[in-house]
């Protein structure tokens, strides 16, 4: 009996002494990547054949617009890449040309992208400007406080297209990759 | 280096996150006067005890279903990211957890009153519980995002935890009834040093094809955080006053509440014994430092939207920041100061047991089937072998969860006791315990721990529990 006692004692303090781990390694933590991809809708314009009939000159429409997402710290300190896709739909009896120019604070243009449509009938035109290793500096993104959006009236001040509801539309969305570790 | 390893791990377990702890070996093991603890109607014959003050009672349990440390850090050269991929985003579901208990007793001991059939029983204890559910969708956003996947919708409700750090002041009676029946009921004040929670989230973020935009993005959300106790432990830090604010609000400077444990011992047959107890059945009233957080609301979200016709007479104004006012006004995040209830996580046990083999401490002469007690009447024989099954369920945000344990206890002599247990429940299907208890002269002593079959390798295991203590017994006998 006393040898039982033994027994059982020693396998108890053997596995609760002797229990232990395989080799871990924490520091592999430090390796962990996380860079998620986030998409959204950026902004949306919408100008009618009517409202360009209406303004004279060349310029129909040049507005300023104060735009801080990108501005956001945890944006700015955490981006790697990203992609600004653009759609610009022309439904009006002109060509059309759409000048988009990225502002940062002091008003300083940082970049430009300019869109040129014929009149309609025509196909949307679809655009994909990247940012970052393989695209235009991400320094534009990071800087970039406001937008200034200038429509130009390529042609008349008097046709009107037969589509429903002619107009141009300007539509974006914007995905970018952060780095969060 | 080993050893160093181990005690490493071990609390690395225990703060992943984790649940009340299923205390399989010790319920009904009578000869510890802490299965008190666990069935108030345990039977008793000690005439009185007391626990060695912080040594009496020592237990915590750390456990995670679906993964392990092992998975993540093993250095077999396998790259981290690929390793937190496969065995974590691709696997985990928001009914796995991360669960933890640890109970530090401090003060406890037991009297039998003037009528033998009373015994009395008090202490106080620490407590820290915490789980966690994996947060599914919470965790597919923060590593891949949500470009690419129109339609989806990540869940909010899958972000579920909940944790508190309690001292329990209790005092209990266990009354025999009759030769058959014990009951016992135990009563119990809680005071609240730290609680937080947040387990009624519901809501939806998605991308769907826009009405104007390419893409709109919907948020749907009904998330509250409500924590108690964190603010005022945050300002005692930062004064040097953090230990005599633990201490304050564990003397029921912090939230107070109220709970009772049942239990009782019945027995069906000269050998064979049921047992049942329910324990925590009680509220916690947080009022002394609340504070909750929450966002609630809806949103549909395309960008900046300028209609230049429509908005020809506004077109100055900064449609930025009117988006962000807008979003904020229809999913406003909001915090308040009011007092709100928890309610404990109720536990149930039950068990079935059979007695067999010679009397403990009869030297195989059964004379009676009863031995003399402190109690003053006669007592049940204590058999040198037992075995049985064990229930233990407990009542948690995502649904009752249960253990079915089956045991043997090994009774040799009076000094010795000795239980095995294989436990079968979400965590493991491996999960093999065993106990001692060891009573030398007044002194008892026990130690016990579940789940031994992966101690060859702590790191891997999904669930890690252990339990020992301290005491002084006495029979009132010489």
């Amino acid at each position: 009996m006393k040898g039982v006692r033994i027994l059982c004692m020693a396998l108890l303090g053997f596995l609760m002494v002797t229990s232990c781990s395989e080799n871990q390694d924490f520091d592999q933590l430090d390796n962990l990547e996380i860079t998620p991809d986030y998409e959204t809708s950026v902004f949306y314009v919408k100008a009618q054949e009517s409202l360009i009939n209406r303004v004279a000159g060349l310029s129909f429409f040049t507005q300023d617009f104060n735009f801080d997402a990108f501005e956001e710290p945890f944006f700015t300190t955490r981006v790697l890449s990203g992609v600004l896709t653009y759609e610009l739909e022309n439904t009006t009896s002109k060509p059309i040309e759409i000048r988009l120019e990225f502002l940062d604070e002091g008003e300083n243009i940082l970049d430009t992208e300019v869109f040129r449509m014929d009149a309609a009938p025509t196909a949307v035109l679809s655009r994909d400007v990247a940012y970052g290793t393989t695209g235009k500096s991400l320094d534009i993104i990071k800087a970039t406080s406001e937008i200034r959006l200038t429509a130009i009236n390529l042609g008349d001040n008097s046709s009107e297209s037969d589509l429903p509801d002619p107009s141009v539309v300007l539509r974006s969305r914007a995905k970018f990759t952060l780095e969060l570790q | 280096m080993r050893l160093t390893r181990c005690l490493f791990i071990i609390p690395m377990l225990f703060t992943l996150g984790a649940i009340a702890q299923n205390k399989s070996i010790l319920y009904d093991f009578n000869e510890i006067p802490q299965s008190l603890s666990v069935n108030p109607g345990v039977e008793t014959d000690f005439k009185w005890f007391a626990g060695v003050p912080l040594l009496s009672g020592v237990s915590g349990y750390g456990g995670s279903n679906g993964i392990s440390v092992h998975d993540i850090f093993a250095n077999d050269g396998v790259d981290i990211n690929v390793k937190f991929r496969e065995r974590a985003l691709n696997t985990l579901t928001p009914k796995d957890e991360f669960s933890s208990t640890i109970q530090l007793e401090y003060l406890s001991g037991g009297f039998r009153g003037e009528n033998p059939n009373l015994f009395y029983s008090f202490g106080g204890y620490l407590e820290f519980d915490n789980i966690t559910y994996w947060p599914q969708d919470y965790a597919s956003l923060i590593f891949d995002g949500n470009a690419d996947q129109l339609g989806r919708r990540f869940d909010l409700g899958d972000l579920k935890t909940r944790g508190s750090l309690i001292n329990v002041l209790h005092f209990g009676v266990n009354k025999r009834i009759d030769r058959n029946l014990t009951i016992g009921g135990r009563g119990k004040i809680y005071s609240g040093i730290v609680d937080y929670s947040s387990t009624s989230n519901n809501g939806h973020l998605s991308n769907i094809e826009g009405q104007n935009n390419r893409i709109a993005t919907n948020l749907s959300a009904d998330l509250l955080l409500r924590t108690s106790g964190l603010q005022d432990l945050d300002d005692a830090s930062d004064s040097d006053t953090f230990t005599n604010e633990v201490i304050s609000r564990a003397l029921f400077g912090g939230d107070l509440g109220l709970g009772i444990d049942f239990g009782f011992t019945y027995h069906l047959t000269e050998r064979t014994t049921i047992t049942g107890s329910l324990l925590d059945v009680g509220f916690i009233y947080h009022s002394s430092d609340p504070k909750s957080y929450s966002l609630k609301g809806n949103t549909t979200v395309e960008g900046i939207q300028i209609n230049v016709l429509e908005n020809f007479a506004s077109l100055n104004r900064d449609f930025w920041q009117d988006l962000v006012d807008d979003i904020e006004a229809e999913v406003p995040f909001e915090t308040d100061t009011k007092s709100y209830v928890s309610f404990r996580p109720t536990k149930m046990y039950a068990s079935i047991r059979n007695d067999f083999g010679e009397p403990v401490g009869k030297e195989g002469q059964q004379s009676c089937d009863c031995t003399a007690g402190s109690s003053g009447c006669e007592l049940r024989t204590k058999y040198r072998n037992s075995f049985g099954g064990q229930l233990y369920i407990i009542n948690r945000s995502r649904g009752p969860q249960m253990a079915l344990t089956g045991f043997y206890t090994r009774r040799i002599g009076n000094i010795l006791a000795f239980k095995g247990t294989y436990t079968v429940d979400k965590f493991s299907y491996t999960n093999v315990g065993l106990g001692m208890n060891l009573q030398a002269g007044p002194v008892n002593f026990y130690i016990m721990a579940d789940n031994l079959l992966s101690y060859n390798n702590i790191a891997a295991t999904n669930y890690a529990s252990f339990q020992f203590g301290l005491n002084i017994i006495s029979w009132g006998r010489n």
